[in-house]
């Protein structure tokens, strides 16, 4: 069958020198600290954005509903944001790795394809609440300016948004999915040959 | 203790699968020792439900099947990587020429032939892999014909 050319006498003969066990401890201790820092900095993040949020309120004193519905939409909007970042990473995480590689690779790309949806789905919503949040927070402050800087204001601010929604979230999210549909594309195509066994 | 053992028992095997699968030294060492990064998380998961070796060439395959996901961001960092070249020892040319063949193959067919080769039992491979035996004796099969001819077509 392989006729007269010893492939495993080959195969056995590339050898590369073994480094040092404590290079792989110390992987192991980077990587501990490296998901203690996401952790801390993700919390962090939000504890200050709420910080923000909870003093505007108490210091500026809104009388309107529509303030305060505005305010929490926003605070909702960039929870949602940093609730998809920390969810995403621990996903992948949790696919075993001690699996056989045909039913690792169906994982992964069920995955991949939850992680695509996800992210298409979280930066809509994420920018829509943090509009719609803007639009009422800003309500009770022009009210009380004069027609010409209401109009302004909320003319300045909605222009803000549509380029927002128009320009940077469509290529945001096509940036994402063009990078997402390259490795399912890949990982599909590894499924299929393990499928294509007799 | 243990994982020290494991660490020099595994490290040569490990490190040709990953060739055999990227026919490049500097990415196929940071495979390995990724795969011994997560062998150390998961030790303690480990129920001896099959056999160590088994165990760990099936977090290395996965890692290397994974790989896809970071070959761009290594493409672009590539640059230090000539700097290590001397530490590569003169392979026979037909060493590098089976690697090469090898890593140029569809990416199963590479985690299968790379553990045949390495004299693993193809109730094992199949273990691994997550295919029946049949399959396996019947790729394997197919794949050393193919390199086969390929050697042929080269002269050697």
């Amino acid at each position: 069958m392989d006729s007269n050319i010893d492939f495993k006498g080959l195969w056995s003969k590339q050898s590369v020198q073994m480094p040092d066990i404590s290079i792989i401890k110390d992987q192991v201790k980077q990587l501990k600290w490296k998901y203690m820092r996401r952790l801390v900095f993700a919390n962090t993040l939000l504890l200050l954005t709420s910080a923000f949020i909870i003093f505007i309120w108490i210091y500026f004193q809104p009388e309107y509903t529509t303030t305060k519905i505005g305010i929490v939409v926003v605070i909702a909007a960039m929870v949602s944001f940093l609730l998809m970042f920390n969810r995403m990473y621990p996903l992948l995480m949790k696919i075993s790795q001690t699996q056989n590689n045909q039913q690792y690779l169906q994982n992964l790309l069920l995955l991949q394809r939850r992680q695509k949806f996800m992210h298409a789905t979280m930066t809509n919503i994420y920018f829509a609440l943090l509009s719609v949040g803007l639009a009422l927070y800003m309500y009770e402050y022009t009210v009380r300016m004069s027609a010409v800087a209401a109009v302004t204001t909320y003319a300045v601010t909605m222009v803000w948004i549509l380029f927002n929604w128009i320009y940077l979230r469509p290529k945001q999210i096509k940036k994402q999915q063009a990078e997402l549909n390259d490795t399912i594309a890949k990982v599909e195509s590894m499924v299929r040959q393990m499928e294509s066994c007799v | 203790m243990v994982f020290d053992e494991i660490y020099s028992m595994h490290w040569q095997k490990v490190f040709r699968l990953c060739m055999g699968y990227t026919n490049d030294v500097d990415i196929a060492k940071d495979l390995a020792q990724d795969t011994f990064v997560i062998v150390w998380q998961q030790l303690p998961n480990f129920r001896g439900e099959s056999n160590i070796g088994t165990w760990i060439y099936r977090i290395a395959s996965n890692n290397c099947l994974k790989f896809v996901e970071k070959q761009k961001r290594i493409v672009k960092t590539e640059l230090p990587t000539q700097l290590m070249e001397e530490q590569v020892v003169s392979v026979e040319p037909q060493i590098q020429f089976l690697y090469k063949c090898i890593a140029a193959l569809p990416e199963t067919d590479r985690i299968i032939i790379s553990l045949e080769l390495d004299e693993v039992k193809q109730a094992d491979i199949a273990n691994i892999v997550g295919l029946s035996e049949a399959n396996v004796r019947v790729k394997i099969h197919r794949i050393k014909e193919k390199l086969t001819q390929r050697f042929k077509e080269n002269g050697f």
